[in-house]
């Protein structure tokens, strides 16, 4: 059964405030809120004594859907039922809400009749009696499921005695309006894709029957509060509202007919109704009408005393569309889950783990595309790895299911796309059984392994400066972060590793790319003395494509006949040169490239990629950027040309090559003897010892904290 | 009542040893259960990948109505096919 909370803002309402409470208590809430805002009677007292739960706020705070939200703020029933201070739940009225929301879980709003108390004008008893008639005609429960929905009041929902959804009362909630919050709700309620209930047992005796001048001055404020929130203006003319007036106030008479009433009772009230109406008419049409009203006589008519400017329309909200959930977590909630949960403890370290053999690696990795050069490096330094006696183990993080494969399939991509592993291949971390080393190696996967168990130590695979990806975004603050949680990083060259002390204050060693040696080395091609070769994929913006672009046209323009290829992009670039576009080509297709051309240009402004490595390979001496890593792998005056950022200065580099036949043949042979030290062994060799560095660092820690 | 130090320390040392013996031990044969439950898991997806690549549920498969009776019909297959290779065995043994 819905829990249920009942909320009455009250200000002087000590008349029926009492039998109000001892009505709501028969209905036996979860919860009774009464906000009092300035009562000089005494209704703080009488609420205390009903035990319900007082709170007193300043007049100044109140507003009809400001104070109501407050009112839904510090409740929690499921159910949340408003009432104004002299409107007396009837036997049932609770159970009936409880009913009317169960009708069906597209209900956000619900209300039910307002009858009138005994004693009630006639005019205002006709009213309410004939008004709720209206929504059920057959008295049983109905719901009204959109605003234009036939038979229906358009927009009426009163919180004198209505009731609400949490979940739809949070999500959507009161405007700050000064009247008509409730009206307002049932508009925004629907523009949601929300539904409203009427339910006949849900009444209250609620009956205003005051005198005429203030009746009057409640129309305007209800009829100005009306046109600012929806928009309404009522009609008036001379011949209309006499006409309306003959009618309401014969069907006035014909109602006391229907209670009894005596002729000469029938003719006291005849008067009193034609006021009554007639006053109605011309009240509700000023109010409509406020805003072309001198402010002193907006005052004069208010009940409120209200002479603000506050006639002047509010704009309606923009029309809502509801959106169901379409993902089962938020993007990027292991990084929630990092800030909740915390990080989950390492194991206690084991003296000497960290020189055993064979250690458990379980490397994490995001999912991956055929091509991906990032995991191609992965698997190859990891083949080796197992090869050095280790044992590997693949958990593929993959939140968003790019990959659906099954385990078994993705285990085989790998092996014919990049390397042979050994190793098994999770999907997800249902099945972590804990390792030695837990090694992330994207930004992407660094949350989720810091939220493995039965691990001994942490360790970070990077192969290049992630934030540098990103703009300024939320993900450039997250890659960035990850370098701060502790883990060791094994880099892909000392530029990266500097990074990660320098400006993370982490702990870092170093490994260096290598090359296939069975595909890249020196084929048995004629050497062309003409030709450059440029790594042109556009769509990696820190491969400086445009500058390469520029040092081409530049050397072009020196030199018109040197023939320019471009590779790495399935899509030629625009250039105002003439080119050979090789496409995205393969391995062997590279080599073959690689071993004819004259010159090699592959650009980096983060870490170096693999190609430089794969071009001297094949003897091809290649031009990089001094500043970034390439110099802190190669040296300043090593296998590779290093030119300052300017395309001039690419193209000097460039023509030098191209003349210069000692310094080409220099350039060549150290670009050999570099890569022949530099294998995928070698690299997997100062893996290892990352890897037990990692270990090592955690037997330190420990010790230091004991 | 003095106590003898220094054979207190000898029998710590021995012990401290033994420990440490009793640790190398254990995290090998840790590291072997390791490296032998990978090898299992790396075995079943080799063994497993058609199945996987299908994303067939044997098991769900041999559970629905008629597998029984599929199966009592390949049992009952197998003995004349079993004579039939025979057959042709022994028809090209003789040519």
């Amino acid at each position: 059964m819905s829990s249920t909370s009942v909320v009455i803002p009250v200000k002087d309402g000590a008349v029926w405030l009492a039998e109000v409470l001892r009505a709501v208590a028969r209905e036996a809430p979860d919860e009774l809120l009464v906000i009092d805002s300035g009562s000089r009677d005494d209704s703080p007292a009488i609420a205390r004594a009903a035990g319900a739960e007082l709170l007193e706020i300043p007049p100044a705070q109140f507003g009809h859907g400001r104070t109501r939200n407050l009112g839904t703020a510090r409740t929690s029933g499921e159910i949340v039922c408003f009432l104004t201070q002299d409107a007396t739940p009837e036997p049932g009225w609770l159970a009936a809400y409880r009913e009317a929301f169960a009708l069906d879980e597209r209900v956000g709003a619900a209300f039910g009749p307002h009858l009138p108390r005994p004693g009630t004008s006639p005019m205002i008893a006709r009213e309410l009696t004939e008004f709720f008639a209206g929504f059920s005609p057959d008295g049983a429960p109905a719901i009204q499921r959109s605003a234009g929905e036939g038979g229906w009041h358009p927009g009426f929902l009163s919180n004198a005695n209505a009731a609400y959804r949490r979940t739809v009362l949070e999500r959507i909630g009161f405007r700050d309006v000064p009247y008509a919050e409730d009206q307002a709700f049932a508009q925004d309620l629907f523009a949601a894709g929300g539904w409203k209930a009427y339910h006949p047992g849900a009444a209250v005796l609620h009956a205003h029957d005051f005198p005429w001048a203030q009746f009057m001055r409640r129309y305007f404020d209800e009829y100005r509060g009306l046109r600012d929130t929806t928009g309404h203006i009522e009609p008036i003319g001379v011949r209309s509202t006499l006409g309306a007036v003959r009618t309401e106030v014969a069907r006035d008479r014909a109602y006391l007919h229907e209670q009894g009433a005596g002729g000469p009772e029938r003719l006291a009230w005849t008067a009193r109704s034609a006021a009554h109406h007639g006053g109605r008419r011309v009240f509700s049409a000023l109010g409509s009408r406020a805003d072309r009203l001198p402010e002193p006589a907006r005052r004069a008519l208010s009940l409120e005393g209200r002479g603000d400017g506050a006639g002047t329309p509010v704009p309606a909200a923009p029309a809502l569309t509801h959106v169901s959930p379409r993902r089962p977590r938020e993007l990027f909630a292991e990084i929630l889950d990092a800030e909740t949960h915390g990080i989950v403890p390492l194991e206690d370290p084991v003296p000497g783990a960290a020189d055993r053999t064979p250690l458990h690696v379980a490397i994490v990795i995001p999912p991956f595309r055929r091509g991906s050069g990032g995991h191609d490096t992965i698997f190859r330094v990891f083949r080796e790895i197992e090869r050095l006696g280790h044992t590997v183990t693949v958990w593929l993080d993959d939140p968003e299911n790019h990959q659906p494969q099954r385990a078994a399939v993705i285990r085989d991509e790998i092996r014919e796309w990049f390397a042979p592993l050994e190793a098994p291949v999770f999907k997800g971390f249902g099945d972590w059984f804990g390792a030695d080393v837990a090694l992330a190696t994207g930004w992407q996967t660094v949350h989720p392994v810091l939220q493995l168990g039965a691990t001994r130590a942490r360790a970070y695979f990077v192969q290049d400066h992630e934030p540098e990806f990103y703009a300024t975004a939320a993900e450039h603050r997250w890659a960035a972060q990850t370098y701060g949680y502790g883990l060791h990083a094994i880099c892909a060259s000392p530029w990266l590793a500097d990074i990660v002390r320098e400006r993370y204050g982490g702990s870092a060693s170093v490994f260096q790319l290598g090359a296939d040696e069975t595909v890249y080395h020196p084929l048995d091609v004629p050497r062309r003395r003409d030709t450059i070769v440029f790594y042109g994929r556009a769509v990696t913006a820190r491969r400086a494509v445009p500058l390469g672009l520029l040092a081409l046209a530049e050397l072009k323009r020196r030199r018109p006949e040197t023939r320019v290829v471009i590779y790495g992009d399935p899509i030629p670039n625009d250039t105002s040169f003439p080119y050979e576009h090789a496409g995205v080509a393969s391995q062997e297709q590279l080599a073959h490239l690689y071993s004819e051309a004259t010159v090699g240009l592959c650009l980096s402004m983060t870490n170096y990629s693999r190609v430089p490595n794969e071009m001297l390979a094949c003897g091809l001496p290649c031009v990089d950027l001094e500043g970034y890593s390439a110099e802190s792998v190669y040296g300043a005056d090593g296998p590779v040309e290093l030119s300052a950022f300017s395309p001039s200065a690419l193209a000097d580099h460039m023509e030098r090559l191209m003349d210069d036949e000692a310094l080409w043949e220099r350039r060549s042979r150290e670009g050999i003897a570099f890569v022949a030290r530099h294998t995928w062994r070698a690299a997997a060799e100062e893996v290892e010892a990352g890897l037990r560095e990692a270990l090592r660092l955690r037997e330190r820690a420990a010790a230091a904290s004991r | 009542m003095e106590t003898d130090l220094s054979v207190d320390a000898e029998a710590l040392a021995a012990e401290n040893a033994r420990l440490r013996e009793r640790v190398d031990e254990l995290e090998r044969e840790r590291a072997e259960l390791v490296a032998r439950t990978s090898r299992l898991v790396a075995d079943a997806e080799e063994r497993t990948y058609w199945l996987e690549r299908w994303q067939l549920d044997l098991n769900a498969l041999m559970r629905r109505p008629g597998a029984a009776q599929f199966r009592a019909l390949l049992r009952a297959a197998r003995w004349p096919m079993r004579q039939a290779k025979l057959l042709a065995r022994r028809i090209r043994g003789g040519a």
